[in-house]
């Protein structure tokens, strides 16, 4: 299900709703027929994301560049979808009844947060695409042959550079870094010299995200006051909004699990969405699955939960053993198994030089797009009339 | 190569030898006791052969030079290893000598780069001893590199000028309170400030150091150690670019944490990026970029990718701030922090597209338009609500006094600070549809059309003040008393018309609306003086029933109830206050004199309340906003 054909789809839907709503005057009718079509799409989409098809599980496993592109693009068509289900055709006074004068200026609070996760998931993937230029230099040392001191220390160095890349924008990580990094105070000369400053492709904390700023914590203030809709039959407005901010929150949830991020200790208890949600099953099953990924990997210190970052951590853990424990000119068994190690190391360079750039853009463009539809759903707010509250 | 030759035994000698040592052998075989003598030659060729032994176990052994050479080497970066001190602080000669030994290495290895390695031998071993040697040699460069880097870098910390922004304090509070004329006077200051900032440079790092780091790089490019180069060097520049911008108090601020802040700290926050983007893309990263080419020009795409690396991180975060200024509330206040940040931006995208022109920097590039144009929209967008806010304002009890309503005093000041951004006011409105009904002036006698009425600006300025007219009208109806509207609409447009002809607004606005306008409020004094005083002065009037005594006694009421009402009613304006007495006096003065004049025989003194001259005092109490009565006093 590639991203394309959800925009095309999408699209044909906007035109189609174009023609309709200038021919519809009872519009209750049309308003259910919009959530259960928005509903389906959301159920179809992620269940493409839980069960791709046979040739795509092993090419895009979960969580791995091209299946978090697949996420992203299918956020983006929920994104545009909601907003027509919310805009178009709808009776403006509606925004400002309860609930939805609640929901709104709920929602766009979420929305915002988003973007400073989507920020903070951008710096990630900075670090990611650090972490790969170190692998490409271990990986071009150890292709050489014969592979003497010389090549196995650059490649050496090289790795746990890399594993210092991943590891320090995480709280929950800083003791690993620390040790890694070296310092300034190492030569003699330490009158002069500063203090333990660390150096050495060390990655200071990102710039574009504020020193207190907590991936979790955001998480959580998102989906503190989500709440599905009660009562018997979801009625208008309110369903969608709820959706949408489902979503949100999960993908904005995948996305911090995924690439290194600001603080994120306590990220598995995860938000519930109720079970008895049709179109919400895919997602409860993607968010377990990645729940159980993030517990079992915690323990190790992982960087994230991106399959490539995770190969690279192990493959560079493996090589840093091997490093350490050569002797030229190694066992003949030894060497081919690294050689193989080596190649997939490679192949995973290779996936993030393709995919990672794209993914970042993609990412951006969730930015652009939320910071436009909240623009446009404000202005909506606004013409309805009273605001009771600036919403900030 | 040459020296091999002398080295390696010439064929014909090793025959000779070969042919001995047969000999020898033979005679060992037939004996079975060695003399004394026998031995110690014997023991002297053993000697002699295990010095030997090398030469003989090379393949030809005619490596041994290069192994010589590599040792050499060798020995030169390993006793560093054990040195605490660094190489380049203790002196040239020691850095040249190891930039030699590292130089030799690579002279090594090319030696050695046309011979297959695959099978085990010597040429193999001396190619991974080199490779080895290199690898020290470089992890040793990369240390170096950032002691240099980061012991040598500069700061120049600016003074924080604080940008004299042409509108301060023009807050915008549903009560007005807050508006003074005096308040706007201090700003408008900012016309001299270098717009264009100056080609300057600053060094980033110890200029005696770029040969240092530039030979460093050489070297390390020589040796294909280019990437670690480039990391260690990314690393040391951004985390000084990242401490350069906590020197300028540059804050971390979350999009939540923007939206979050009060709008005077917003404010003075705003002012500081616009400075920090100033100084940041103008001066700091022009310099950065300079640096980049003194040490990296040889490398071609290495010297962008590191520029970039070095300045993406903190380029996007400033932009971040700015993001967020666009995503925030678009109140009436934010115009003019919209407009100076659109403005700083415009500026420097040159500067901008320059730094970042390759390919790799396009992403920032792009970035950095999104927020041009999203500032762009968002000033218009505020702009417009300002316009939408001024029509909408809705009073319920009538303005005291019939002065000047704080909504005029607002917008007019708000207005007055617009002509300083005029160039990029009508970049900005060019494409919007001007509603042209609303645009006051009638350009059709063609005498007042210069292109500052006719820009973009001046048709929404006008249009503004025409909004602003019709709220004014609808306010005074508010009133109930006829009169009392006059003087609020006469004090509103005066005033209007005065900010308008004091300041640059003048040209907007043009001769015609200034004419037309100081028409309408003179339309209404004379609408005031016949609403208020036809009626008073009409009961000096024989309409032969009323007797004399009665006409005084009337007039003397009904201009007590005049003198009490507008006694406290106020025009501010000193000289419309003294126009408006005098248009008065005309119209009531000459008329009592008249009265008095044909029948003060008729009349005794103690039926004449108020001589001519009393009148004339009195009408100068009016319009000054301290209620007075004259019921109780007799003025004499």
């Amino acid at each position: 299900m590639p991203a394309t054909e959800h925009q095309s789809s999408f699209l044909r839907r906007i035109s189609i709703r174009r023609n309709q709503v200038i021919s519809m005057d009872g519009n209750h009718e049309q308003e259910l027929e919009d959530l259960e079509l928005f509903q389906k799409h959301v159920a179809d989409w992620f269940a493409g994301l839980l069960s791709p098809s046979e040739e795509l599980i092993s090419s895009e496993p979960l969580m791995s560049i091209s299946w978090l592109r697949k996420l992203v693009d299918v956020f983006l068509c929920c994104e545009a979808e909601f907003n027509t289900v919310l805009i178009m055709g709808r009776d403006p006074s509606q925004i400002c009844k309860p609930p939805l004068d609640r929901l709104i200026p709920e929602l766009m609070e979420r929305a915002v947060k988003a973007l400073d996760i989507c920020n903070a998931v951008s710096s990630g993937i900075d670090s990611v695409r650090q972490c790969k230029r170190f692998a490409e230099i271990a990986v071009s040392a150890l292709k050489q042959n014969p592979i003497g001191d010389g090549q196995v220390k650059r490649a050496r160095k090289a790795l746990s550079s890399m594993l210092t890349a991943m590891t320090i924008d995480d709280k929950e990580n800083h003791c690993k870094s620390a040790e890694r990094t070296w310092s300034f105070g190492r030569r003699g000369n330490t009158a002069g010299a500063n203090k333990e400053r660390a150096v050495g492709n060390f990655r200071s904390l990102s710039m574009i995200v504020a020193k207190n700023w907590s991936a979790s914590k955001q998480i959580l203030a998102m989906c503190s006051n989500l709440v599905a809709p009660r009562g018997g039959e979801p009625t208008g407005l309110a369903s969608p909004v709820y959706i949408l901010s489902s979503v949100m929150v999960f993908v904005m949830w995948a996305l911090v699990a995924a690439v290194p991020c600001q603080e994120r200790s306590g990220l598995a208890t995860h938000f519930q969405i109720p079970r008895h949600l049709a179109w919400a099953h895919s997602i409860i099953a993607l968010q377990e699955r990645i729940a159980e990924e993030w517990k079992k990997k915690k323990e190790k210190c992982s960087a994230g939960l991106l399959e490539e970052l995770q190969k690279m951590e192990k493959l560079g853990q493996s090589l840093i053993e091997f490093a350490d424990g050569f002797q030229f000119p190694g066992e003949t068994e030894k060497m081919d198994e690294v050689r193989a190690q080596v190649a997939e190391l490679a192949e995973i360079c290779r996936r993030i030089e393709e995919g990672l750039m794209p993914l970042q853009m993609q990412i951006r463009e969730v930015f652009h797009r939320i910071v436009r539809s909240r623009t446009e759903i404000l202005e909506l707010v606004d013409n309805a009339g009273k605001v009771s509250q600036p919403i900030v | 190569m040459c020296n091999c030759q002398t080295i390696m035994p010439s064929y014909e000698a090793e025959q000779h030898i070969i042919a001995a040592t047969q000999h020898i052998l033979k005679a060992l075989g037939a004996s079975k006791n060695l003399s004394d003598e026998f031995k110690r030659v014997l023991t002297e060729l053993d000697s002699h052969l295990s010095t030997m032994t090398i030469i003989t176990e090379t393949e030809g052994g005619r490596f041994s030079e290069i192994e010589e050479q590599l040792k050499h080497a060798e020995r030169k970066i390993i006793r560093w290893e054990s040195d605490p001190c660094l190489i380049w602080d203790s002196g040239p000669m020691e850095a040249t000598e190891y930039l030699q030994a590292v130089n030799e290495i690579l002279i090594v290895i090319e030696s050695l780069g046309g011979l297959s390695l695959s099978e085990n031998g010597k040429p193999k071993e001396i190619a991974l001893r080199a490779q080895n040697a290199l690898q020290r040699a470089m992890s040793r460069l990369e240390e170096e590199l950032c002691h240099i880097l980061f012991q040598h870098k500069q700061y120049f910390k600016p003074q924080y000028v604080l940008l004299h922004s042409r509108a301060e304090g023009v807050f915008y509070d549903e009560s007005f309170a807050s508006v003074e004329d005096e308040i706007v006077d201090e700003t408008s200051q900012r016309d001299g400030e270098d717009r264009e900032s100056a080609e300057c440079y600053l060094d980033l790092v110890d200029p005696c150091v770029i040969p240092n780091i530039k030979s460093i790089a050489n070297v390390m490019s020589a040796s294909n150690y280019i990437q670690e180069f480039c990391e260690a060097f990314i690393d040391i520049q951004r985390e000084a670019l990242y401490e350069y911008l906590s020197v300028l108090e540059m804050e971390k601020l979350s999009i939540e944490d923007v939206l979050k802040l009060e709008w005077d700290c917003l404010s003075r926050k705003i002012k500081k990026w616009i400075w920090i983007m100033k100084v940041i893309i103008s001066v700091y990263l022009a310099s950065e970029k300079r640096l980049c080419d003194q040490i990296l020009g040889d490398f071609g795409s290495f010297n962008s990718f590191c520029f970039i690396e070095i300045s993406k991180d903190s380029v996007l975060c400033l932009l971040n701030f700015g993001q967020a200024i666009t995503t925030g509330p678009q109140k009436p206040e934010k115009l003019f922090r919209l407009l100076d940040m659109y403005e700083i931006m415009a500026d420097l995208h040159l500067e901008m597209d320059s730094l970042f022109s390759e390919d790799n920097g396009s992403f920032i590039r792009i970035e950095y338009h999104k927020l041009l144009s999203g500032l762009g929209a968002s000033a218009r967008e505020t702009f417009m609500r300002f316009g939408n806010a001024i029509a909408s304002d809705a009073s319920i009890r009538p303005f005291p006094g019939g002065g000047i309503h704080p909504l005029v005093k607002y917008v007019m000041n708000y207005m007055r600070l617009l002509p300083d951004y005029c160039d990029t006011f009508n970049l900005l409105l060019k494409d919007q549809d001007i509603d042209e009904s609303n645009a006051v002036v009638e350009i059709d006698n063609g005498q007042d059309f210069s292109s500052s009425t006719s820009c973009p600006m001046a048709y929404h300025l006008r249009s503004i003040a025409s909004s602003l007219e019709s709220n004014l009208i609808d306010k005074s109806k508010l009133y109930k008393d006829d009169s009392l509207q006059y003087i609020f609409l006469m004090n509103n447009i005066h005033y209007m018309v005065k900010k308008v002809k004091d300041s640059d607004l003048r040209l907007f606005f043009g001769d015609e609306w200034i004419r037309k306008h100081i028409g309408k409020f003179q339309q209404h004094a004379t609408s005031y003086v016949r609403a208020t005083w036809s009626s008073v002065v009409s009961m000096l009037r024989d309409d032969g029933n009323t007797n004399l005594k009665e006409r005084y006694r009337r007039f003397s009421i009904a201009f007590e109830e005049v003198y009490k009402n507008q006694t406290r009613w106020c025009i501010p304006d000193l000289q419309l206050r003294e126009d408006l007495q005098i248009s008065t006096s005309q119209k009531v003065i000459p008329a009592y004199r008249n009265f008095v004049g044909i029948n003060n025989r008729n009349v005794s003194d103690k039926h004449v309340k108020y001589t001519t001259d009393d009148l004339e005092e009195l009408l100068l109490d009016l319009f000054v906003g301290s209620p007075r009565s004259l019921h109780n006093s007799r003025r004499r």
